[in-house]
């Protein structure tokens, strides 16, 4: 039988990323780029400039790499939403030219669910609680009754958003995740702050406003940092345990930009020791946002029987993650 | 004699015999993977806000166990035990006039405690216990609160809101209007800001 390959293309927000994947599920190439900006935070219009600016070449290399021609693709897949407009309308439309000039059917892919099926991909697990933290979105996510429902969320702000807001208050470059968690490992004192969780919700800017003032009271920047590390992430923790306890499930996946944390992860690994679950990290390449993910859940929709006329393919820049019936995993 | 009968995100719930009677021992075990301080302050906090707040419950009309005795070094609670069963496994078994009166129950003592400003803090159909004869008992207040504002209140029902459409999607209309009666009709003009202000809440903190 002859090997499908679809292109995936990904442009939620600041990143724009392209990949190939074939329909057994091979990863042949995954590039993309990130939108650089002096003073953090992303904004809407530049980024899309960067996507339509940067786009055709990230797809053109993304086939150099996997070693295939314009030709060869039989399927486009990409990122629908959630995420900002402008973004997502560059994105949409790069898709739509390609699809139409290569005359291959589209598909249109969840941003989150995508997070989710390519980790579950890479680690072979079947019915996980996801862990999803990124720049965008702290989800506690499960699979029930036909859809990926979100289970726990932030009812703020998200841990990578939390974290770049406190980098720029502390004076680091974005995103701060990264310094953040080396200088955390210098930091021993723990100064408390406050612990928000809600059900299986939790709340962030509490502890934001808080960790402000200790670094305006003087307290040095890594033993702010350790304290917000052990604070937020004990809080994603305890969501994440209550999400395993109430469904039962055995497999708990870690996926996003966060997910590179490697104290987040350590955390988590402890949750599911306790429990007696599996754990898995996804791979730093496959656990941001790029175009592998989109690429193989345009696979999974395509073989399930799903495809978008162009049409039909407007943006859906709030599309949550319980709104898509997941028609292949039925 | 001690059996385990639940084993929930952050304790572990005991049927143990004293006196010629049962009663439940709820035991927040220590959690490695966390702060020695954090967990600590976390497991100190809850178990004497538990204790506290299931007295404040009932004082405000609402069944809940009685606590007996409480530990704060190994952080365990002695309480009543409640011969019943979850709500959240009862839901698929009942007819819908029997699981509208239950959400009914549900959404007044939801509605009484917010009354005296109380906040269940994680009002899930796994922290409701029905007996056998149909009553309905709230439990777990390890992250209930008191002094509560409106914003509080609206993020309880959001919660309502979200432990339905998670666990009981093909019946959360049904569930979360007669949830939402019982409330509103306990808790009178009060509940509309509270009402409205769960819809704010559930478009928060959203990737837009």
């Amino acid at each position: 039988m002859m090997v499908l390959f679809c292109l995936g293309i990904e442009g939620t927000a600041h990143s724009f990323g392209a990949g190939i994947v074939t329909d057994e599920g091979d990863v042949l190439s995954n590039e993309w780029d990130m939108l650089q900006t002096e003073q953090g935070g992303i904004h809407p219009r530049e980024a899309s400039r960067h996507h339509s600016d940067l786009g055709p070449g990230i797809i053109h290399s993304a086939l150099e790499k996997a070693g295939i021609s314009y030709n060869d693709i039989n399927l486009i897949a990409f990122s629908r939403g959630p995420g900002l407009g402008p973004c997502l309308r560059t994105t949409a439309t790069i898709a739509r030219t390609m699809a139409l000039k290569l005359d291959v059917p589209l598909v249109d892919v969840n941003h989150c669910v995508a997070h989710i099926e390519i980790g579950c991909l890479e680690s072979s697990f079947t019915d996980p609680v996801t862990v999803y933290v990124s720049g965008g979105n702290s989800q506690v996510i499960a699979f029930a009754g036909g859809r990926f429902r979100t289970f726990g969320e932030t009812l703020d702000i998200a841990i990578g958003n939390m974290l770049d807001v406190l980098g720029r208050e502390l004076g680091m470059g974005f995103p701060a995740g990264p310094m953040v968690e080396k200088l955390a490992k210098e930091g021993s004192n723990y100064h408390n702050l406050p612990y928000s969780v809600k059900g299986m919700d939790l709340s962030y800017s509490g502890m934001l406003t808080a960790a402000k003032k200790l670094f305006s009271k003087g307290i040095p920047i890594p033993d702010i940092c350790f304290s917000v590390q052990e604070t937020a992430f004990g809080m994603l923790a305890e969501i994440a345990e209550r999400a395993i306890a109430h469904t039962k499930k055995e497999e708990l996946l870690l996926t996003g930009g966060v997910a590179r944390n490697n104290r987040l992860t350590e955390i988590l690994e402890g949750v599911s020791e306790r429990h007696g679950i599996k754990f898995h990290r996804v791979t730093p390449s496959l656990a941001g946002d790029q175009g592998a993910m989109i690429a193989w859940n345009g696979i999974l929709q395509f073989n399930a029987g799903h495809t978008i006329g162009i049409d039909d393919s407007q943006v859906l820049p709030k599309w949550r993650t319980d709104e898509q019936d997941i028609i292949w995993r039925l | 004699m001690e059996e385990v009968i639940a084993r929930g995100a952050e304790s572990v719930i005991l049927k143990t015999e004293r006196w010629n009677r049962y009663f439940v021992l709820k035991w927040r075990q220590s959690k490695p993977y966390l702060l020695a301080d954090i967990d600590t302050h976390l497991r100190k906090t809850r178990t004497s806000r538990e204790c506290k707040m299931l007295s404040i419950a009932r004082s405000l009309g609402v069944r809940t166990p009685a606590v007996y005795a409480m530990n704060l070094d190994d952080s365990t609670i002695l309480m009543d035990f409640i011969e019943g069963t979850q709500f959240k496994l009862l839901v698929n078994t009942l007819t819908e006039n029997q699981l509208k009166e239950f959400c009914l129950k549900f959404g007044q003592s939801i509605a009484l405690l917010h009354k005296g400003d109380v906040v269940h803090g994680d009002p899930t159909t796994s922290n409701l216990i029905i007996d056998s004869e149909s009553r309905l008992w709230l439990v777990d207040f390890g992250l209930s609160e008191m002094n509560a504002t409106v914003e509080m209140k609206g993020v309880d029902l959001h919660l309502i809101h979200r432990a339905l459409e998670t666990t009981h999607w093909d019946l959360q209309e049904i569930m979360l209007k007669a949830t939402i009666k019982g409330y509103s009709e306990t808790l009178g003009d009060e509940s509309n800001d509270i009402l409205s202000r769960m819809e704010e809440i559930r478009e928060r903190g959203r990737y837009h």
